[in-house]
């Protein structure tokens, strides 16, 4: 390890930006961490083949290897399924078991067997400062270990969980490779791509984090650990979002909520261009760009709110409303769930008027249970004005993995903020 | 003595009805036979029938393909005949019956009936055509997205309407088929009166659905209804077309309505999907002047939604206990 460090500030000291340079400095820092970095592969018991692949790096001298959640999910969720094995850089393959996970953060904690003691990859001590340069380590589509040279862009804005903007190509299959900086401390972890040089990185506390609770106590039961994260990272978000300032904003002829809360992103679009329209129709939709992989089927963690106002042009009342009702005819949940997952919706309606007395809505209210994590959710819930002859405003949200008291909170101060002017 | 020799179809309908006040008759090919049967697989000389002075007495007259009671396997011989004896002769049947043979009871002529004279009355049977198809035209109307014009509505009414005229007419044909008098008319009157009154029960339910909330369990009896109406048309349909007694026309009539049903119902639960990820739920909803019952507040919309909790995680546990049983 202290040859790496040496190695590392010999590189750190000619870091001078030439691009030959870079490339070779990459070359380097290579070389001295190949023997930390592995491929995490999960392998399909009965053909004996590897169903999927990533990249992970050993953290302990004991044989301590961190990935992404999502690299090892198969065997979390399949555990008879498949097995976990590594490939180091001489071509070595043997088991690994899961230790720990964080589903919020997209980690995972694996353990390779040692009887020696290992080189590992230190973790950064500190962040590191906008458009210094990082280097990606991983295997992308199994074509061999590579390292790829990129810019820390600091933080990603507007997310409730905290990623790296990373400007370099992380690709499939790099997904649980370390980032480090010059000094070849590790300062994120692979996580995802946006295509394009746009790269997002698990910053590096939440690994310490983890490592570090690992460390104290490991957990007994890996599910019962994901429900426990789920409810509490959800738990934090409704929280935040109950009890941040919920302005009133104008749809045309509406108010609807707006959440002062900068993760919930809004867009918005209308059909003033479609002239032969026969009514105007003006659309916001809000979201948490975000979600929560559980599964290749079954993600969780979304919010999602969209408010329709609607004006018939020169269409009489029944048609406009008979138009009207095949627009909320086929909500459906904003997240990816199976049979095995969840159950299915079970649905309650009624003419609700809210205690502001200025709207009379249908209103629809459908929830579905999470076979594996009991007390979580998903809730839909829709509301469509009925007391104007040719307007309409359509309110709707979707919310996944939410507990029921604070479902039903929402559901309550939502439908309370929907009026109109 | 009077006989009566009646010529039947397979399926015992009359053909020809003969009152003889002889006794001794002879049946068979031959123009000199008392009764004439044109079937070619009968003999000129085919059968005889006398009387002697207590009984009436039949007997092949040595025909080629012989004589036979209806179900029986060897040809007659000196046989008795008990009034309401059917005898195959050659590809024919006849039936022999004595003046004093009983009779069915007389049908009261059914109330419906005249309710039948006001359905099928010109003006009536005009106006529930017109009503239909202005209604399927409305309907075309109401679901189309963009502008229509007078006649884009119009084709549509009409191929509704012609559609729907299939019913009266298949029904009217078979009993036409069936020797009865095929009353085309009455039957698209009273269907095309059922057809409407399915459009008054659909609205019936949409004006429900909008205004009760999920609580009232009268949305699902109501599906009662258009089963109801659909067995009183099938049931009226064969009281004009055919002639048969009260039970068996209610099993007929049952008969059809669960084909028509229960065949749909079949399609439906066989095209379910095992596992649906989309919430089923009801939107129905109608213009501000349809609502009738007050609004719930908030209150009781959370309340009732806080039960559906209870029923997710019952029917979670139901399946884990169903898995673990298996």
């Amino acid at each position: 390890m202290k040859g790496f460090i040496t190695l590392a500030l010999v590189l750190a000291s000619s870091l001078f930006s030439q691009i030959g340079f870079a490339v070779e400095q990459a070359q380097e820092i290579f070389k001295q961490l190949a023997p930390s970095l592995y491929q995490i592969r999960l392998i399909d018991k009965a053909s004996g083949e590897k169903s999927s692949i990533g990249s992970g790096f050993q953290i302990s001298s004991n044989g301590i290897i961190a990935t992404n959640y999502h690299v090892i999910s198969g065997f979390a969720n399949h555990p008879t399924k498949y097995r976990i094995e590594y490939l180091d850089h001489q071509g070595n393959k043997d088991e690994l078991i899961l230790q720990s996970v964080d589903v919020i953060n997209d980690l995972a904690l694996v353990k390779r067997s040692t009887k020696i003691d290992m080189p590992f990859f230190k973790l950064a001590q500190q962040i590191p400062i906008k458009g210094q340069e990082l280097f990606s380590l991983g295997n992308p589509h199994d074509l061999g270990m590579i390292v790829v040279p990129g810019t820390y862009n600091g933080l990603k804005k507007e997310s409730f969980n905290d990623r790296i903007h990373f400007t370099g190509s992380v690709n499939s299959g790099m997904s649980g490779g370390p980032v480090v900086n010059v000094q070849n401390e590790v300062v994120g972890i692979n996580v995802a791509t946006s295509g394009n040089q746009i790269g997002f990185l698990v910053p590096h506390e939440k690994l310490v984090a983890l490592y570090k609770s690992f460390k104290l106590e490991p957990p007994n039961n890996i599910e019962q650990q994901m429900t426990e994260q789920l409810s509490q990272n959800q738990n934090k978000l409704i929280n935040n979002l109950l009890n941040s300032q919920w302005k009133s904003k104008i749809l045309e002829n509406a108010i609807i909520p707006a959440i002062d809360v900068p993760y919930i992103r809004c867009w918005g679009d209308s059909n003033v261009d479609k002239t032969d329209a026969l009514f105007f129709a003006a659309v916001a939709n809000c979201s948490l760009d975000e979600n929560t992989y559980l599964s290749s089927t079954f993600f969780t963690g979304s919010i999602e709110m969209e408010f329709r106002y609607m004006q018939a042009k020169e269409l009489n009342t029944n048609k406009f409303y008979r138009l009207y009702e095949q627009q909320i005819q086929r909500a459906g949940p904003s997240n990816k769930a199976g049979k095995e997952d969840v159950s299915e919706y079970q649905c309650h309606h009624d003419i609700v008027m809210p205690s502001n007395k200025e709207i009379n809505n249908k209103s629809i209210f459908c929830t579905r249970g999470y076979k594996k994590f009991p007390k979580l959710f998903d809730i839909l819930f829709l509301s469509a004005s009925i007391d104007k002859d040719k307007q309409a405003i359509v309110s709707h949200f979707t919310i996944s993995g939410i507990e029921q008291s604070h479902a039903l909170a929402f559901t309550r101060k939502f439908m309370e903020s929907v009026a109109w002017k | 003595m009077e006989i009566i020799i009646e010529e039947i179809s397979r399926d015992h309908k009359l053909i020809s009805r003969h009152r003889i006040n002889k006794d001794s008759i002879n049946i068979g090919r031959g123009y000199q036979n008392d009764i004439i049967l044109p079937d070619p697989h009968i003999c000129p000389d085919h059968l005889r029938l006398a009387f002697n002075g207590e009984h009436w007495i039949i007997e092949d007259q040595g025909s080629i393909n012989g004589s036979y009671l209806e179900d029986g396997k060897t040809s007659i011989k000196n046989h008795i005949i008990n009034s309401g004896d059917i005898f195959s002769v050659g590809k024919s049947l006849i039936r022999i019956v004595y003046a004093n043979h009983p009779i069915d009871e007389t049908i009261r002529l059914s109330t419906f009936e005249s309710l039948i004279n006001i359905m099928i009355h010109p003006l009536v049977l005009t106006f529930s055509i017109v009503l239909f198809a202005f209604v399927s035209g409305y309907i075309f109307y109401l679901n189309k997205l963009t502008d229509t014009t007078f006649s884009q509505f119009l084709i549509p009414a009409i191929g509704m309407t012609l559609v729907f005229a299939i019913w009266p007419a298949i029904v009217a044909l078979t009993s036409h088929f069936n020797k009865h008098e095929a009353r085309i008319m009455t039957q698209l009157g009273i269907s095309f009166v059922f057809f409407n009154l399915l459009w008054i029960s659909d609205i019936i339910e949409k004006i429900i659905n909008f205004n009760f909330s999920s609580n009232w369990p009268i949305s699902d009896l109501y599906t009662l209804i258009p089963i109801g109406l659909a067995f009183c048309l099938f049931w009226l349909n064969s009281y004009i077309g055919f002639h048969m007694g009260v039970r068996r026309r209610v099993i007929v009539a049952a008969g059809i309505t669960v084909l028509f049903f229960g065949g749909s119902y079949l399609v439906k639960i066989t095209n379910k999907p095992e596992f649906s990820a989309r919430p089923h739920y009801n939107a129905t909803i109608m213009t501000p002047n349809f609502m009738f019952l007050p609004s719930s507040d908030v209150d009781e919309f959370i309340l009732n939604s806080e039960k559906l909790f209870t029923k997710v995680n019952k029917e979670i546990a139901k399946e884990k206990e169903k898995g673990e049983g298996e």
